[in-house]
């Protein structure tokens, strides 16, 4: 789940992903589709279900899409089709997924097939058929416009399209797997399936997927163009090219991907594996044969526990990223403040800044905020380099941010977030300081990983204004921030947090203040066990290894390394202190920053790391004769320890649910998406070591 | 006329040509003062009514260049932006324009100053050259293009360096540096007295240093390196009469008086003012740290440019119906020290004041109130802010010497002269 999947709406209100299956009802009248025959036989379906902001498939409208296609199928003065859709930011979003998950499995196969046989009668019909492209058009729906002749893409902002099937632990099975790589070439379609990364429209047309992107005001008129008959306009569906000829070319493309995939991921995703195997094969059959296949293999993959995780973690993240809470009113931060121009400062002034807040970033010297500017400028570097952003949109981000090493007045600011050394008296005089400053209501957040929130807010007048706002590191790859809540806080309070959370674009996990929070305390006994173990004699790659199988984006002594050993021993005390029975004991830690060994920082930790990369593990020198525990046991071992804690979180009622604890872990760790989360792991363990 | 308040008002640094701001163009270092003022003063940029700002040499890719940084330093997009030009006076005019907006009834609260990068004045082509380029573009087919291709000459790719051609007056057709000597010869300024004049500028630089940095905020130049730069640079604290001694004659290389040692710098700069009107300041309940009480322009000949302070001291003294000597602190630009000391003779000598169009002298100024913290021979001179540093370190002064009056006067390339009175509060 490390890609976003589109945003269907900007509304979540008109998010059906938003609502339970039971709501979502459609009734049988009014339509889904319009059909206007114009008088030159070109005959418009638009795609509009009443009451949702977003077109869908599920069983009631893939069947008025067939019904429609026998009305067109009868009227003989239809000389073409053009498809589009009659919402304002999506074309249509794929498959309804809550539908889907409702399904008994038996039922399963035959909707699938319903969607293949559906999209085969578009493709079978004898006119020329244009997808008419603006807003998302993902999953289903860019299968919908596969299986049609031409398709015109606007050139808008909110148009992408793409596959995001495997994300979800599914392969596209409405013929996305049979007909993309009959239409752009295998190599080309494996870089959409496999990934399921959304592409914008200029994109889609360089790779072939869509024939022209234009302005959207313009798609009409152009859609008319291509509305000749089709010898005319040279239909572009599969012409055998050398992929579909030569078996061993086929075969060499998909070695290269599958080795790459491995790469990556190990091997722990069913559903890309299946993608491929899929893509490649599918092209030696006919097309009928390759879409049984494709359904064979989808219906497989809906029985795995992945898809089932990865579909459950999708909506809760959409929940957490959209809903709006519950409780309380937010106000708006339009202005923000950063108090400290370190690594993590730096980071979170960034992001503001790249999402559209006016940052004023403060340090207490120049040159910590010459430091801070040169980081943000690398960031935004990065960012472009990725094309993850513009160079426009990077030198706005960096217009956004101001610096003061004097203190400045703050009335402008709805918040303030101090990202200060991690010291409590530091942050205690300057949150006093901060409290004299600002406006009563000024809300003053913390992005302490340890430190008690609660503690902190009572050094403060109008303590009910502290809060934490916990961003994680690297705060441009982490999704997940952790909204640290105290017994003080009122609900306006912890509403604006988690909506000026949401708005820049993060997704945010309500906790109670507790020592370590969620994440930190979750992770820590899981760390200290793993440098317990390679204490013991355990070599590190060996470590790291297993929970790499395990589906860790990231073994823990590598981890470690990153974070700083430095970093870990403090965020260690801090949880010994609270819970001294509970961590797994060792030294080791304290001697290794005592050697000056702080990981990927000073070069040398569990690893040594030359120009920022881990070259060769360290191994452990004690007990030689210690017999290496099998890579199942350290699995288990460190996962359940994981669990474990996350169950007494839970308990302790740290954060509101299970679910909240599984989407921290998956969000702010990386912990394996495809199992769930930690208690999603408990769950299915303890079921099947009982059994 | 309504009163024109300054609220407050920051600079960058100002750097010579080349060295720590020439990364930063005049946008960016505009915007750096802008964001650093609004950042100081806290105030919300929906309040600011218009932005007025100075440039001379405007960036060929930021024409109107008030409105690009006015929008990236983040003022909303409704609220209007305006280039001024007055040449060496452009910061000025940026601060008078406001203040006549501001009496019309168009507006209250101005942002106002003036940025410069002389690191960053573009070279041209000539227009032979261009002819040629435009002859190319147009041409259709092989043949006529390899035609218009072969016409090109090797001197058509030398190009203009703009710098050198806006320091050059196009009516007198004389370098700024040529009115500088012509001065020095028709007033008998001789080389010593230059120097001499120069060198004093430096060392009331050097002893002020620590109070100039107080109108500065820190620039971060650069990209994902940032330097921190908080200092003006061109203030030499070992200037001597012996060092500048050694220098030769920059314009008239022969016979000759007039040298960069003696010249102002060409410097990098910004500058940013927020100004305002009585009932802004009292609605938002501002503290302002000064007002302007008046200001003239007045003209005179381009080729004797450097003459123009005379005539514009003259009208606002007679406008405020003030004396010199009451005045506490005087800036006069110095653009070359020889015109600074070709306007002090011709502000006290009646024989120099007649030739200089006055009926009769002015008054002398001492030495302690002029250009007590030196001025452009040492801070440097990026053209478009030079008029709003000096407002801006004229009101600091006051403040620091509890002092109420100030005059800031400058020679304006073309042949004007500026002059305005500033009251402390």
């Amino acid at each position: 789940m490390n890609t976003l999947i589109l945003d269907p709406t900007q509304d979540p209100a008109q998010d059906i992903s938003m609502r339970t299956v039971g709501e979502h009802k459609p009734a049988p009248t009014p339509s889904a589709f319009r059909r206007d025959v114009d008088a030159d036989g070109i005959c418009r379906l638009t795609f509009d279900a009443p009451g949702s902001g977003v077109n869908v498939f599920n069983e009631d409208t893939l069947r008025e899409l067939d019904s429609q296609l026998d009305a067109i199928e009868s009227d003989t003065a239809i000389r073409a089709l053009i498809i589009r859709s009659g919402k304002e930011r999506v074309f249509v979003a794929g498959a309804d997924l809550k539908a889907i998950r409702a399904l008994p499995p038996t039922k399963l196969e035959a909707f699938i097939e319903l969607g293949q046989s559906v999209f085969s009668r578009l493709a079978a019909l004898p006119v020329p058929k244009i997808a008419v492209i603006h807003g998302a058009c993902v999953g289903g729906g860019l299968e919908l416009t596969l299986a049609c002749d031409h398709r015109i893409a606007s050139d808008a902002d909110c148009t992408r399209l793409g596959l995001p099937e495997v994300q979800l632990g599914l392969i596209p099975g409405w013929g996305g797997s049979t007909r993309l790589p009959r239409m752009i070439g295998l190599q080309k379609a494996l870089g959409l399936i496999l990934t399921g990364k959304l592409l914008k429209p200029e994109q889609a047309r360089k790779l072939g997927v869509v024939d022209q992107v234009v302005p959207r005001e313009h798609l009409e008129a152009v859609a008319q163009k291509w509305c000749k008959p089709l010898a005319c306009t040279g239909r572009r569906a599969f012409k055998p090219t050398a992929c579909t000829t030569l078996p061993i070319l086929r075969h060499l493309i998909a070695w290269k991907a599958k080795r790459d995939l491995i790469a990556k991921t190990r091997g722990v995703y069913a559903a890309p594996l299946m993608a491929l195997k899929v893509a490649t094969h599918g092209l030696g059959m006919s097309v009928r044969e390759s879409l049984r296949f494709e359904r064979e293999a989808l219906l497989a993959l809906t029985k795995t526990g992945e898809a089932a995780h990865l579909i459950d973690l999708f909506f809760r993240k959409e929940e957490a990223a959209k809903k709006p809470p519950s409780k309380g009113h937010a106000q708006p931060v339009l202005h923000a403040a950063v108090v400290g121009a370190g690594v993590m400062g730096a980071g979170i002034a960034q992001w503001l800044a790249s999402h559209g807040v006016q940052t004023l970033m403060t340090d207490v010297s120049t040159d910590a905020i010459a430091k801070g500017l040169s980081r943000v400028s690398s960031l935004l570097d990065e960012g472009t380099k990725r094309r993850a952003m513009t160079k426009k949109e990077a030198r706005e981000s960096l217009d956004r941010i101001s610096t003061a090493t004097i203190r400045v007045p703050l009335h402008q600011h709805q918040l303030v977030i101090e990202a200060a050394t991690e010291s409590f008296e530091l942050k205690k005089k300057i949150f006093a300081d901060l409290a004299n400053r600002c406006p009563p209501d000024t809300i003053l957040a913390t992005n302490t990983s340890a430190l008690s929130v609660t503690e902190l807010a009572k050094s403060v007048r109008n303590p009910e204004r502290v809060i934490g706002i916990h961003f994680f590191n690297p705060v441009h790859r982490m999704p997940l921030v952790e909204i640290i809540t105290h017994a003080g806080n009122t609900p306006d309070v912890i509403a604006t947090a988690v909506v000026f959370a949401q708005r820049i674009g993060k997704v945010p996990v309500v906790v109670k203040d507790s020592p370590g929070f969620v994440v930190n305390r979750i992770l820590m006994p899981y760390l200290l066990e793993a440098v317990r173990m390679f204490e013991s004699g355990t070599p590190a790659d060996g470590i790291d290894d297993a929970m790499l199988d395990f589906g860790m984006p990231m073994g823990p002594l590598r981890l470690l390394d990153e974070i700083g050993l430095d970093v870990a021993v403090h965020v260690g005390q801090t949880l010994v202190a609270a819970f001294p029975d509970r961590l797994p004991k060792t030294g080791l830690l304290d001697r290794m920053v005592a050697q000056g060994k702080l990981g990927r920082k000073s070069g040398e930790g569990f690893y040594r790391h030359e120009n920022g990369k881990p070259q060769g593990a360290a191994t452990s020198s004690r007990r030689s004769g210690h017999k290496n525990p099998s890579l199942l046991e350290v699995q288990t071992q460190l996962a359940l320890l994981i669990s474990t804690e996350a169950r007494r979180c839970l308990d302790e009622g740290v954060a509101s649910s299970a679910d909240d604890i599984d989407l921290a872990m998956v969000l702010g760790t990386g912990y394996a998406p495809f199992r769930g989360g930690p208690l999603a792991w408990l769950r299915n363990f303890e079921q099947t070591t009982v059994h | 006329m309504k009163t024109l308040f300054f609220i407050d008002g920051v600079r960058t640094p100002f750097c010579k040509m080349g060295t720590t701001l020439a990364s930063m163009d005049a946008v960016e270092l505009g915007r750096s003062a802008i964001a650093a003022l609004l950042t100081k003063t806290g105030i919300d940029p929906a309040v600011i009514d218009e932005t007025l700002f100075g440039c001379v040499g405007q960036p060929a890719d930021a024409q109107n260049i008030a409105r690009v940084i006015a929008l990236r330093a983040g003022i909303p997009a409704a609220k209007p932006a305006m280039t001024v030009h007055r040449n060496c006076a452009s910061g000025l005019e940026a601060i008078t324009t406001a203040h006549q907006r501001m009496a019309a009834g168009q507006g209250d609260v101005f942002v106002v100053g003036g940025t410069e990068s002389m690191s960053n004045m573009p070279l041209l082509f000539s227009r032979a050259a261009a002819m040629k380029f435009a002859a190319l573009s147009t041409a259709r087919g092989t043949g006529a293009r390899v035609a218009a291709m072969s016409r090109f000459r090797v001197q058509d790719f030398m190009p203009l360096i703009g710098l050198r051609l806006g320091l050059t007056d196009p009516v007198s057709e004389m370098n700024m540096g040529d009115t500088a000597e012509l001065l020095a010869r028709e007033f008998g300024i001789s080389r010593e007295a230059q120097d001499a004049f120069a060198a004093r500028s430096h060392l009331r630089a050097t002893q002020a240093a620590w109070a100039l940095e107080r109108e500065i905020i820190p620039v971060y130049a650069g990209g994902v390196h940032r330097s921190t730069i908080s200092a003006d640079n061109g203030i030499r604290s070992d200037s001597s009469m012996d060092k500048l001694a050694k220098l030769k004659p920059m314009f008239d290389t022969r016979t000759g008086s007039v040298t960069a040692g003696n010249s102002s710098q060409i410097t990098d700069g910004a500058v940013a003012l927020l100004v305002a009107s009585e009932e802004a300041v009292a609605l938002h309940g501002w503290k302002p740290i000064g007002r302007l009480v008046d200001h003239a322009f007045t003209g005179c000949d381009p080729a004797r440019m450097g003459l123009g302070p005379v005539q514009a001291i003259n009208a606002v003294l007679h406008r405020t119906g003030s004396r010199l000597d009451e005045l506490d602190v005087i800036e006069i630009n110095e653009a070359f020290a020889a015109q600074v000391l070709a306007v002090l003779k011709c502000l006290k000598d009646p024989a120099s004041a007649r030739r200089a169009g006055l009926d009769e002298p002015l008054g002398e100024i001492d030495d302690h109130r002029l250009n007590p913290c030196g001025g452009a021979i040492a801070l440097g001179h990026p053209v478009g802010a030079t008029g709003a540093r000096l407002v801006l370190t004229a009101l600091r002064q006051l403040h620091d010497t509890d002092k109420k009056r100030a005059l800031i006067s400058m020679c304006v390339g073309g042949g004007q002269g500026a002059a305005a009175i500033l009251e402390a509060l």
